[in-house]
């Protein structure tokens, strides 16, 4: 039985533990949990992901940064990114899906959110 | 005229006769003839009428069997139209039934998600005893699960009139100063300790919140919270945002106090120095207790002897 593996990049951990309770909800789903951007960097080093969930503000490095690197990572460039953000500006939407975010869920995040659009991207 | 002549005259028929006899044969015949061929015409035409009735009773016959497959078409289109209307009807029930399941897993889920803020929230809090860290989940929690932009978390002060700012998110932390608790909306919710939350939301500035919660402990306010803005997109408060509130009000000041104490500590085997000594001295009731169990068990002597008089 194949599972599915995310990679949840978030520096609260209140929003952390949030996330990965909804994750644990899709059957089959393994989360890697890193609580900035560069330690999220060093778990793709090591791991592949069939998914990425970022925060965008993050102390050291942003999920902005993180997105960027990651789509330019040839492992890594095809694999969905979900931002979150505090704000729900449509210019912070729009400069994240510029940089090649695939979805976007606003604060407070709420866990049937998180499922749908997870569902969405890995089409299951 | 002689015998002879008179014999003869007698015995062969005259000329004219014997034209009359084959005159007569003739038309005898020639009746005959058209009799004969009346009636083959005659025959002819009762042929032609019997096979005429024949394919009549035919054609009435099928008609008759097209009517009965009519009749038994119409009896099977109404039973269908039975069970059409039956099926519609269950199709309705089951439409029926799936809209109310999904309201019902809506709101299950709404609730499970619910719960697990409140779990979170309550984890994270009562997780540590960094003073840094208790005040990091208080401003978490009221920024990230209740969606509030611009907040102030105020604690008692040494005074005991003003309460000091300890935690802040959407305001210049330079220019908080202490708040009096005997003025205003904080002043009232720290004199009851019931949260004063404005319900339908309005866009409110730091003079009126839009909500202050208290933060008690042992039945008095300890601290308070004064929440004065929303994210731009939460219109209204969530049904949780209120238990949160409780959780926040119940737990908020707790978990100050404890990592404030645990900050005098020498780390945690100094923490839990004396644990047992403590629960024992707990356990033991106190001087009051035994001037009071001692009065009450001499109150029931008293009336004992006094009903025991005749």
């Amino acid at each position: 039985m194949s599972g599915y593996s995310c990679l949840v990049v978030e520096d609260s951990p209140m929003m952390r533990q949030l996330i990965v309770f909804a994750l644990s909800r899709i059957k089959n789903m393994t989360v890697t949990e890193a609580d900035d951007g560069i330690v999220g960097l060093k778990k793709l080093a090591t791991d592949r992901f069939d998914l990425i969930i970022t925060d965008i503000n993050m102390p050291i490095m942003d999920g902005l940064k993180l997105v960027r690197k990651i789509r330019t990572d040839e492992r890594h460039k095809n694999v969905p990114v979900i931002v979150i953000t505090t704000e729900g500006s449509k210019e912070d939407r729009e400069r994240a899906m510029a940089l090649g975010a695939s979805a976007y869920i606003t604060k407070p995040i709420q866990a049937p959110q998180v499922i749908e659009t997870v569902k969405e991207l890995l089409k299951l | 005229m002689t015998a002879r002549n008179r014999k003869r005259q007698v015995s062969e028929p005259p000329a004219d006769l014997h034209a009359e006899r084959e005159t007569f044969v003739r038309n005898f015949l020639h009746k005959g003839v058209e009799l004969t061929e009346d009636l083959i015409r005659e025959n002819q035409a009762l042929e032609a009428g019997v096979r005429k009735l024949e394919d009549d009773n035919s054609r009435l016959r099928a008609q008759l069997a097209s009517n009965d497959a009519i009749r038994e078409l119409m009896g099977t289109i109404e039973a269908l139209e039975r069970e059409r209307k039956s099926l519609l009807t269950r199709s309705d029930t089951l439409e029926k039934a799936f809209h109310q399941n999904e309201a019902r897993q809506h709101s299950i889920e709404q609730e499970l998600n619910d719960l697990a803020s409140l779990y979170v929230a309550s984890f994270q809090l009562g997780g540590t005893l960094s003073l840094r860290g208790v005040v990091r989940h208080i401003c978490e929690l009221l920024e990230q699960l209740v969606g509030a932009q611009s907040f102030v978390v105020y604690v008692l002060g040494a005074d005991a009139t003003s309460a000091l700012p300890i935690g802040w998110r959407g305001v210049d932390g330079s220019q908080l100063a202490p708040v009096s608790t005997e003025e205003g909306a904080i002043g009232d919710v720290w004199l009851t300790g019931v949260a004063r939350v404005l319900d339908p939301v309005t866009r409110g500035d730091s003079q009126a919140p839009l909500a202050v919660l208290p933060l008690t402990f042992d039945g008095g306010t300890v601290g308070v919270i004064a929440v004065n803005k929303l994210l731009p997109h939460k219109q209204a408060w969530a049904p949780v945002d209120h238990e949160l509130f409780k959780l926040l009000s119940a737990h908020g000041a707790t978990a100050l106090i404890a990592a404030n104490l645990y900050e005098r500590e020498d780390g945690v085997r100094s923490a839990l120095q004396d644990v047992s000594q403590h629960l024992d001295e707990t356990l033991q009731p106190s001087a009051e207790a035994k001037r009071a169990e001692t009065v009450l068990a001499d109150t029931r002597l008293a009336e004992t002897k006094v009903g025991s008089e005749p």
